[in-house]
């Protein structure tokens, strides 16, 4: 009896074990299901649950602000789900498992063709092209259209924003102290970058500053630009081509090598991920970065909340010009929405995709919520003091629709940043194997730029790899 | 039935700890073996395909360079992971100071439990070319120029190796301390009665004492080194990712990233299969069932 009595507690307490160990998305399922049954009493007319990486509150409490609005403006009852890290990581995972969102975003054209080759997306081409919304050119100007399109004409996403460009970003107030011009040819870069080095243009009388630092290959295109080499895939009479991986590219990885050497590049360019690209340029230890166009406006901005007095200025500038005055620049892949195959709320999906591309949904996404960051009297914007520090973007910093301008102005250097994107900027072609392409180009792209390995050497052996890897035709 | 009636509340105690292997160990297993087999899609059909995933890994080129980082790597961390820990803690263990040597083994130990986040990011910055300390105390003491540890690939791999040695030593330290401190004292004794040195003391009587010990740190660490994975994705860069990117890397880029989900879940089942014949050889040439 004892015996029986000690196995019982005992299974009791190792189940107890159990129970707790479990997750406690049950619980709280059960808890929001309380929660919308006393609510009001009155049934919603539409649900959404949503995968988001950007779209949303930057908080949980604002995120709940965030979804109330959404039911405020569409009467859709929303759920928006914003994992923390490894974004990536739990898309797959939410696919694999048949786990059912109705929205999820994404902001890789390569991953979009993974998902619809694997049967994951649903077609939105008839839905895109009878909705008066998304088929107006002043919402979404025709021609954006087909990045999302597949190679037989089918659209399977909706923008969330308008994406922009990279470029070279210049710290304008060093060129004005140090009485340069904005750099237009590479030779004129390598002098502006130079001076940076060494006419000590922080003025603290220390040589502890750079001409320029990227985040490994990312991204050089600003320079590459005066070759005439654009980044990833090339198609050359049907052939694939790596531009980055031609005899072209040579003297380009020399020129980089000649930077390093001579200390005028931060030698920490192989290591660097892009935050501690961008930390050294607003703690004026580097004159020129690479990075977006929104990021004009940011860096300006953030300077200028630090210290109101800042002389700190960053400016976009175009490319190197190339041999025959062309331009190169990057365009970024775009975000966008796809509806899952196994969305069971695609109705509430699609009315969701068009609100989003609305005013409403572009206030939302850009300034975000009513009374929250912003106040309205009269047609009056004012930012409240987190929406200040939201830096209006819940996920649309920028958008396509003409007809919805923005109260405010753009931050500083931005909107001079989206001329150069608009008027130079292309997408970057990327085939299946480009991600193994991508890992032979960058290994022995950094080895020359670094001076590891002769340019020549570096530019063979790679074409050598990805010949022999079936990953270019010539 | 006897013994389940007789040690029936140890066996119940057991229960959530089964269950978690089953749920979380044995199920995905079982699942990866299947996938492994499949055309797996995201969603939809998921037809079976027989070998053809294992075929694919085993004609990949990166497959077989993956494999060959991860013996070096490898081979390295467990030649280094041995060797280190078992001369700290002889080292260690001739240390009269009692604080000393518990404020030692403190500070051995801390690196194991620092996620490799913490320790990549830390050794990224150490490592630095122009800031960190370790090429400032090499220029001022030897005059030696910057060396990028991290994007060249010779050092880079020397790194990985180092790195996780450091990381993990006070572990292997604290099992070789734990079974000196058991070695009967009377054979000490009996030793320098005999005239023995210290060095003859570590020689004939610590060493020997210690092969058990010994047997199976160096089979916990055979089990583990070809799923190294987390210094090499904290530590690695484009620059030298052809020299470090090991068997993982490769199932985490196919399987993940390329969303090759079937080929990935093969190329894990080759590196199952890869440990159980290492194991099995580093038995046999441990002689590990053999009592001393």
């Amino acid at each position: 009896m004892k015996r029986k009595s000690g196995i019982l507690m005992a299974t009791l307490l190792a189940g107890s074990l159990l129970v707790t160990a479990c997750s406690s998305s049950g619980g709280s399922d059960t808890g929001k299901a309380a929660e919308g049954g006393a609510d009001t009493g009155k049934q919603p007319e539409m649900k959404l649950r949503i995968l988001s990486a950007n779209v949303g509150g930057k908080t949980p409490d604002e995120m709940k602000q965030f979804e109330a609005e959404i039911k405020r403006l569409t009467g859709i009852d929303v759920t928006i789900e914003k994992p923390a890290s490894d974004y990536d990581q739990k898309v797959l995972t939410v696919l694999g498992s048949g786990e059912k969102y109705d929205l999820i975003e994404l902001s890789d054209l390569g991953k979009l063709d993974q998902f619809v080759g694997q049967g994951a997306v649903t077609d939105l081409s008839d839905f895109v092209k009878g909705s008066s919304t998304l088929s107006d050119p002043k919402v979404i100007p025709t021609a954006e259209w087909d990045q999302l399109k597949d190679k037989d004409g089918k659209i399977h996403a909706v923008f969330t924003k308008f994406q922009g460009g990279t470029m070279p970003i210049v710290r304008k107030d060093w060129l004005d102290k140090l009485h340069l011009q904005e750099p237009k040819t590479l030779d004129e870069y390598y002098q502006v970058l130079k001076a940076f080095k060494e006419q000590d243009p922080d003025g603290n009388g220390k040589n502890d500053t750079y001409g320029l630092s990227t985040s490994g290959l990312y991204d050089i295109q600003g320079f590459m630009s005066a070759a005439g080499l654009k980044y990833r895939y090339v198609m050359k009479d049907g052939k694939r081509t790596i531009p980055y991986a031609s005899d072209e590219a040579i003297p380009m990885y020399e020129w980089f090598a000649k930077l390093v050497k001579e200390g005028i590049m931060d030698p920490n360019f192989v290591t660097n991920d892009t935050g501690k690209m961008r930390n050294l340029f607003l703690t004026d230890r580097v004159g020129m970065v690479t990075y977006w166009d929104a990021w004009v406006g940011m860096f300006n901005n953030l300077r200028k909340e630090q210290d109101p007095n800042t002389t700190f200025q960053a400016e976009a500038i175009a490319s190197a010009a190339g041999p025959d005055g062309n331009i190169l620049m990057r365009r970024g892949d775009p975000d966008f929405w796809i509806v899952p195959q196994n969305a069971p709320h695609v109705e509430a999906a699609e009315k969701f995709l068009e609100f989003w591309n609305s005013k409403d949904g572009i206030t939302l996404g850009s300034l975000g919520i009513k009374d929250v960051d912003y106040t309205e009297s009269g047609g009056q914007y004012t930012l409240t003091a987190e929406g200040k520090e939201h830096n209006m973007d819940h996920g649309v910093p920028f958008w396509y629709n003409e007809n919805v301008k923005s109260p405010f102005d753009k931050l500083p250097g931005v909107e001079a940043a989206q001329e150069l994107v608009k008027q130079h900027a292309t997408l970057e072609l990327a085939l299946p194997g480009w991600p193994d392409a991508e890992k032979i180009v960058q290994n022995y792209a950094l080895k020359a730029m670094s001076g590891e390995m002769p340019a020549a050497d570096a530019v063979k052996k790679m074409r050598e790899e990805l010949k022999s890897a079936n990953l270019i035709d010539e | 039935m006897r013994a389940i009636r007789k040690y029936g509340v140890l066996y119940a105690m057991m229960l959530p700890v089964v269950i978690y292997f089953i749920i979380y160990g044995y199920y995905p297993l079982a699942r990866g073996l299947q996938i492994s087999f499949q055309d797996y899609k995201l969603m939809g059909e998921r037809p079976y395909i027989g070998f053809a995933n294992y075929a694919a890994v085993w004609h990949d080129p990166f497959f077989w360079k993956a494999l060959g980082n991860t013996v070096v790597i490898g081979g390295g961390i467990l030649v280094f992971g041995f060797v280190a820990p078992l001369v700290i803690a002889l080292s260690l263990n001739e240390v009269m100071t009692a604080w000393f040597k518990k404020t030692a083994q403190m500070l051995l130990y801390i690196p194991h439990l620092l996620s490799w986040v913490v320790i990549g990011g830390m050794w990224i910055f150490l490592l630095s070319p122009d800031t960190g300390i370790v090429n400032l105390v090499l220029h001022k003491v030897a005059g030696i120029e910057p060396i990028h540890f991290l994007a060249e690939s010779t050092w880079a791999r020397w790194v990985m190796i180092l790195v996780s040695t450091w990381k993990d030593m006070g572990y292997s330290c604290i099992l070789f301390l734990a079974a000196i401190v058991s070695i009967n004292p009377s054979l000490y004794e009996a030793a320098r009665m005999d005239g023995a040195t210290r060095w003859q003391l570590v020689r004939f009587v610590t060493l020997p004492q210690l092969k058990g010990t010994m047997k199976v740190i160096i089979l916990l660490n055979t089990l583990g080194v070809l799923r190294i994975f987390d210094q090499v994705f904290v530590l690695r860069n484009p620059s030298t990712s052809s020299h470090v990117d090991v068997l993982m890397m490769y199932t985490f880029q196919k399987g993940i990233m390329e969303m090759q989900v079937g080929v990935g879940a093969a190329a894990s089942f080759f590196v199952l299969v890869f440990t159980l014949i290492l194991t099995l050889a580093v038995r046999t040439l441990t002689r590990f069932d053999e009592v001393e």
